[in-house]
C-alpha cells in the first residue's frame, strides 16, 4: 500500500531520464516540500516532488466584463445600461477595473499580489454553443474533434507510466479535459460516497479488483478498468477526507475546493486535480446581476479561503489554481436584462508562487466583431502553456497544445 | 402460462445452459446490417435483450412470455403499445401545495423583496403596514415554494418511476425518459412540479408518435418556455438562447446552420409564453416581419421554423442516430446512421416505425449490439427491482437519492443537454456506489431519515432549536459557527433587513414538508430463498449460475464465479440447499450483493 503514496522509485527515475520531469527549474528552485505532518497522517514513506495545479472551471460562460467590471470605460455604461454595475458597487484595484462588489476575497487576493488577471482569452473562430466552446477548451484543441482533454494529454506527458492517484476529478461525471491515453482519472464526487460498503464476510472478494484479462467488449473493458482504479483510490480519499478539519471559512459552497485541500493535506500523489462550478451556473440570460454577483461570491470566498487553507496545511508554495469559462457574454445586454452567449473573456491564476497583476491586452469595448462580442486578443493555450511550462516546468507544449504559445512571465521565481 | 410452469422452465434453461451462460447474440456480421430477424432466429435470450432496451428487463416470467411470441408480435407488442389497458395505474395525486398568487414566480429572492417593495405586495401576500420585518411573510411564502416544489417533484418522480416497474407498456416510459433526456429541463430552473409533470405526460403521450409535432409541442411546453427564457424573447430584442437549442440539441446539432439562422429563428420565436400552465403568444411582441431562416425567406413564426428544420437532413439523421445510441450502442457509423435517419425521413418522423426497424434488425442482436450498454441509474435502479419482482419501488432506500448519488436525478438533468450517457455514467466513485445501492435494497437502512420528512441540515436544526429557546429571530439565526474571517456569502445572509433571509428558508422548509404529503417509506419485499426453492435448485453450483442468469446480462468470468460458489459454500456451511434451506436467506442476498458488485451487472 505503502507506494501508492508516491511514485515507485523507478517510476520517477524514468521520468528524469525521459527529461519530463521538472525541466526548466534549477535544482534549487526544485520544490521538495516537506510532509512530515501529512505524512505521517498517512503513514507515507516518500515525498511528493513537483508542483500541483488546480483547474477550476466556470461553466455555463461567465460574464467577465461583470466580474472585472471596467468601470473607468464610459463604452461599458453604454453598452450595459441596466445591467452596468455602478462605479460606487465595484472594488476597484486600478483607476479602470474592479471586481463585483461580492467579490471581496478576490480583491484582497490581488491587493495581496496573489492573484494574476489574463484579459482577453479565446480563439479564432469561436463557437457560442456551450458544448462546443467546452470541448474546445477542454481539450485545447479549437475547431476540432480532439478526443482526449489536455489535462489528460499533460498527464500522460508528465508520467507516461500512469500511477494510481496523479490525476484527480472532483465531479459528478468524468470531464472531457481529463480524459487520457493512459491515465485513469480518479473521479469522485462526495468523498464520504468514494467506498464501497461491505460486510466483513465480503470483503475477500469485494476488496480485490478483478484481475486485468482480455476482454473484447468495449464497456466491459472499460468498467473492470474504472474498477482498478477505484480500489487504487477509493481508501486514500476517504482516510484523507476523514481526517480533514479546516478552521476556514469557504463561504456558503466550497465548491469542491475543501476536498482538493483534504487530498493536498493527505500527501495525495496527485499533480493535476480538476473541478468546477458546475451545472451551467454561470449561464445568465435573464435578470443576471443578483444572480451572477452570488455565484461571483461564491467562487471568490471559496478560492481564497483555499488558498488560505494551503498557508495553513504548509503547501501554499506548490499549488496554483487556473480558472476559467468556456466563454464570456455579449457584451451588449440583453432586453432580459441578461446577456446572451459571447467570445473573449477573462480567465485567473491564483496562488502564492503567482505574480499578482493583469497580463495580455485589454480587448476593446469600441471595436467588436459583428455579433457585438469581445475580440480575443490571447489565445486561451497560451495560458494554458504558461502552466505547463511556467509552473509545471514541462517545455515541450506544441504537441499538447496544438501549435506554439508564448507562456506569461506570471511565476515569482 | 402460471408462474411455476415459467420457473420450470427458466430452471431448465440454466440446467441446460454451459457454466458461464455465455451470452446468446447473432453472428458478428450482424453487425450494421438492418435486415429482420427471423421466427428461427428469435430465443429466451434475445428476448431478455429486447425488453432490457425496450423497456426495463424483466422477471423469467415476463421474458418466456416474450419469447413465445414471433420476433415481429413480441417487438409490435412493445412498440404499438395503444390498445394494452394502463388503467390500473393510478395518476400523480397532488399535495394541493400551488397557492393563488406564486405566478408569475420571480426569479430570485431579492427579485421578490423588490417587487414588494415597489407594489406592497409579492406573491399573493401583502407587505406588514408596520412594525418588525415588514417583508417576512414574503420571503417565508418565497422559500416555501422554492421547497414545496422540490419535495413535490420527488413525489412526480417516484410516480414516474412506479410507472417504469409496473406498467404493461413500458416502452411507453423508457421512450418517455429518452425524452426527458433530450428535451431536457430541470426543477431547479423551471421551479414548478406542475409544469414539470405536465412535460412528462406530454412525453408519455407523445413519445413513439410524430417528431416534429412533439417537436411543436416542446417548443410550446410551459416547462420549456420557461427553462430557455423563451417568454423573454421578444420582438426587437430576441433572446437567442431558446432558438440556439432547439437547432444544436433538439433537432440538427452543431454545424448545419449560422448565427445568423439563430438569430432569424429567435425572432420568428418572439412573443412566445406561457401564462401559468398556458402556453400564449403574445401579438404585440411577436417580430411578424420578414425572416431568412436556413435559405427560406417569408413571413416566419416558430411553427415554420420547425417545419423548415424537419426537411433538413441533418435532422432526421440527428434524431435517428440519438435513438439509436440510446437503445442500441454508443458508436454508430455514419453510414448506418444516414439509412436510420432515412428511415425517419421516409416514415414522415413517426418514431414508431423507426423503432420497430431497430428492434427487429440484426444490428440489434449483433454481438456489438448485446450486452454492449451501460445502463443508466434510472435503469439500473428499476430493472433492479423488476428482477427482484417488486410490485412497487421502495421508499428506503429513497429512489431519488439513490439514483442522485449515480448521477442521475429524474428532472433534474444536469444541463439542457442531458445526460450524456455511455461511458459518462461510470466513475471509480460511481462504480463503487453502484454496489451500494445493491446493499441499500438488499439490506436497507433502517437508521434512515426521509429528507421530506426529516430536515437534518445542522443549520436547519439549531435555528429550530434557538428559535424554540425564544431566542430573537436575529440571533437565532447568526452563523456562530465560523470563526476568524467570515466570508462575503455568509456576512450577506446574516444581514438583517426588513426580512431575515436564514429565517426565511428555515420557515419555508417548515411549511414545506407540513403540507407536501409523504413519500411512503417501505422497504423491498424481497425472499430469495422461496426464489431458489421455487426453482428446485439443489445445490449453490445451481443457485449461483440461476442468480447469474436471472440477474445479468453479461456474466462475469468463471474466476469471479467460482469465487461466488465458494463463499456460498462457506457461507451456508454446506453446498446442500436442502440442508441450508431454512437458514439460507441472508446468505444469498449476501451472494446477490456480490454478483450486483460486479463490473458485469452494470450491463445490459
Amino acid at each position: 500500500m505503502k507506494t501508492r503514496f508516491s511514485f515507485s522509485n523507478a517510476t520517477r527515475r524514468d521520468l528524469l531520464r525521459a527529461g519530463m520531469y521538472g525541466v526548466g527549474v534549477t535544482a534549487g528552485a526544485l520544490p521538495l516540500p516537506l510532509f512530515a505532518q501529512a505524512g505521517a497522517a498517512l503513514g507515507a514513506q516518500g515525498k511528493i516532488d513537483g508542483k500541483i495545479l488546480v483547474v477550476l472551471e466556470l461553466s455555463g460562460g461567465n460574464d467577465g466584463l461583470n466580474t472585472l467590471v471596467p468601470y473607468g470605460d464610459d463604452a461599458y455604461y453604454k453598452h450595459r445600461p441596466h445591467i452596468g454595475i455602478p462605479k460606487k458597487e465595484v472594488r476597484p484595484i486600478d483607476e479602470h477595473f474592479g471586481f463585483s462588489g461580492g467579490m471581496a476575497g478576490f480583491e484582497r487576493l490581488y491587493k495581496d499580489g496573489k492573484l494574476a488577471v489574463v484579459h482577453g482569452c479565446g480563439y479564432e473562430n469561436p463557437s457560442f454553443s456551450h458544448f462546443t466552446s467546452m470541448a474546445y477548451w477542454h481539450t485545447a484543441a479549437p475547431n476540432s474533434g480532439e478526443e482526449y482533454g489536455w489535462v489528460g494529454r499533460l498527464a500522460d506527458s508528465l508520467a507516461p507510466s500512469a500511477p494510481p492517484n496523479f490525476l484527480v476529478n472532483i465531479a459528478a461525471r468524468q470531464s472531457l479535459a481529463v480524459r487520457s491515453r493512459k491515465h485513469v482519472p480518479v473521479v469522485f464526487d462526495d468523498p464520504n460516497k468514494f467506498t464501497q460498503e461491505k460486510f466483513y464476510e465480503e470483503k475477500e472478494i469485494l476488496d480485490t479488483a478483478p484481475a486485468p484479462k482480455t476482454v473484447e467488449n468495449p464497456s466491459r473493458k472499460f468498467l473492470l478498468e474504472t474498477a482498478q482504479s477505484a480500489k487504487d483510490a477509493s481508501v486514500l480519499v476517504r482516510e484523507a477526507w476523514a481526517k480533514y478539519r479546516s478552521p476556514v471559512d469557504y463561504g456558503i459552497t466550497g465548491l469542491d475546493l475543501p476536498k482538493v485541500a483534504a487530498l493536498i493535506a493527505a500527501g495525495m500523489p496527485t499533480r493535476l486535480y480538476y473541478t468546477s462550478y458546475r451545472n451551467n451556473a454561470f449561464d445568465t440570460h435573464v435578470y443576471q446581476n443578483d444572480t451572477h454577483k452570488r455565484l461571483l461570491t461564491y467562487a471568490s470566498d471559496a478560492v481564497n479561503a483555499f488558498l488560505t487553507d494551503l498557508q495553513r496545511i504548509g503547501r501554499a508554495d506548490d499549488v496554483v489554481v487556473m480558472i476559467f469559462s468556456e466563454f464570456g457574454r455579449r457584451v451588449p445586454e440583453n432586453v432580459n436584462l441578461g446577456t446572451d452567449h459571447g467570445a473573449a473573456n477573462l480567465m485567473f491564476v491564483a496562488g502564492k508562487g503567482v505574480k499578482g497583476g493583469q497580463y495580455g491586452a485589454i480587448p476593446s469595448l469600441t471595436k467588436l466583431d459583428p455579433g457585438g462580442n469581445l475580440i480575443h486578443t490571447t489565445d486561451f493555450r497560451r495560458v494554458y502553456a504558461t502552466m505547463i511550462q511556467g509552473w509545471l516546468g514541462l517545455h515541450e507544449t506544441r504537441e499538447l497544445l496544438n501549435g506554439d504559445f508564448q507562456p506569461f512571465e506570471l511565476f515569482r521565481s | 402460462m402460471p408462474p411455476r410452469a415459467a420457473f420450470l422452465i427458466a430452471a431448465m434453461l440454466v440446467a441446460c445452459s454451459p457454466p458461464a451462460l455465455a451470452q446468446s447474440a447473432g453472428p458478428a456480421k450482424w453487425q450494421n446490417d438492418l435486415a429482420p430477424i427471423g421466427p428461427a432466429d428469435w430465443n429466451y435470450d434475445f428476448a431478455a435483450h429486447l425488453l432490457e432496451r425496450a423497456g426495463f428487463g424483466g422477471t423469467p416470467e415476463e421474458i418466456q412470455a416474450l419469447a413465445k411470441l414471433t420476433p415481429a408480435q413480441a417487438i409490435a407488442r412493445l412498440v404499438r403499445f395503444e390498445g394494452i389497458d394502463t388503467s390500473q395505474l393510478p395518476p400523480f395525486e397532488h399535495s394541493g401545495i400551488h397557492d393563488a398568487g406564486l405566478e408569475p414566480f420571480p426569479p430570485t429572492r431579492p427579485a421578490v423583496t423588490d417587487l414588494a417593495k415597489e407594489k406592497g405586495e409579492a406573491l399573493g401576500i401583502k407587505v406588514k403596514p408596520a412594525g418588525n420585518r415588514r417583508l417576512q411573510p414574503i420571503v417565508d411564502e418565497f422559500f416555501y415554494w422554492l421547497r414545496a416544489s422540490v419535495l413535490e417533484t420527488n413525489r412526480v418522480s417516484y410516480w414516474w418511476a412506479n410507472r417504469m416497474l409496473t406498467s404493461p407498456r413500458p416502452l411507453q416510459e423508457k421512450m418517455a425518459l429518452f425524452w426527458h433526456g433530450h428535451f431536457a429541463s430541470n426543477e431547479a430552473k423551471v421551479r414548478d412540479y406542475r409544469k414539470l409533470l405536465g412535460q412528462l405526460e406530454l412525453f408519455q403521450q407523445k413519445g413513439t408518435g410524430n417528431f416534429r409535432d412533439l417537436t411543436v409541442a416542446v417548443a410550446q411546453d410551459p416547462a420549456m418556455l420557461s427553462f430557455l427564457d423563451a417568454g423573454v424573447n421578444v420582438k426587437g430584442a430576441s433572446n437567442e438562447n431558446f432558438a440556439r437549442e432547439i437547432m444544436e440539441i433538439f433537432t440538427m446539432g452543431v454545424g448545419h446552420y449560422t448565427e445568423t439562422d439563430i438569430r432569424e429563428a429567435a425572432r420568428a420565436f418572439t412573443g412566445w409564453n406561457y401564462v401559468d400552465l398556458k402556453f400564449v403568444v403574445n401579438k404585440d411582441q411577436h417580430d411578424d416581419g420578414e425572416k431568412t431562416f436556413l435559405g427560406h425567406t417569408g413571413r416566419l413564426d416558430g411553427v415554420d421554423v420547425i417545419d423548415i428544420i424537419m426537411q433538413q437532413p441533418a435532422t432526421a439523421d440527428y434524431i435517428a442516430g440519438k435513438i439509436y445510441r440510446y437503445f442500441v450502442r454508443q458508436d454508430l457509423s455514419p453510414e448506418l446512421q444516414k439509412q436510420l435517419g432515412a428511415v425517419l425521413r421516409d416514415g414522415h418522423y413517426e418514431i414508431a416505425p423507426l423503432l420497430e426497424r431497430i428492434f427487429l434488425s440484426r444490428d440489434f442482436y449483433s454481438p456489438a449490439s448485446v450486452g454492449t450498454q451501460i445502463k443508466s441509474p434510472v435503469q439500473l435502479a428499476v430493472s433492479t427491482y423488476k428482477k427482484l419482482g417488486q410490485k412497487n419501488i421502495p421508499g428506503v432506500p429513497d429512489f431519488n437519492l439513490s439514483t442522485s448519488a449515480l448521477g442521475q436525478q429524474l428532472f433534474s438533468p444536469p444541463t439542457v443537454a442531458g445526460w450524456a450517457g455511455g461511458q459518462s455514467w461510470i466513475t471509480p466513485g460511481l462504480l463503487l456506489e453502484r454496489g451500494n445501492l445493491a446493499r441499500d435494497i438488499l439490506f436497507p437502512d433502517i437508521s434512515f431519515l426521509p429528507p421530506d420528512r426529516y430536515t437534518g441540515g445542522g443549520e436547519v436544526r439549531r435555528v429550530a432549536e434557538r428559535i424554540r429557546q425564544g431566542m430573537d429571530i436575529s440571533t437565532a439565526t447568526k452563523d456562530d459557527a465560523k470563526v476568524g474571517d467570515v466570508a462575503e456569502s455568509n456576512k450577506n445572509a446574516d444581514r438583517d433587513e426588513e426580512f431575515n433571509t436564514r429565517y426565511g428558508s428555515f420557515r419555508g422548509s417548515q411549511l414545506a414538508i407540513q403540507r407536501v404529503k409523504p413519500i411512503p417509506r417501505d422497504t423491498a419485499q424481497i425472499n430469495l430463498s422461496k426464489m431458489v426453492l421455487d426453482a428446485k435448485l439443489q445445490n449453490t453450483t445451481q443457485v449461483v449460475d440461476h442468480l447469474i442468469h436471472r440477474f445479468m446480462r453479461v456474466p462475469p468470468d468463471d474466476g469471479a464465479r467460482q469465487k461466488m460458489i465458494a463463499f456460498l459454500n462457506k457461507d451456508l456451511g454446506t453446498a446442500d440447499i436442502a440442508v441450508a434451506q431454512t437458514y439460507m436467506e441472508d446468505s444469498l442476498r449476501l451472494v446477490l450483493h456480490l454478483i450486483m458488485s460486479q463490473p458485469e451487472y452494470q450491463l445490459d
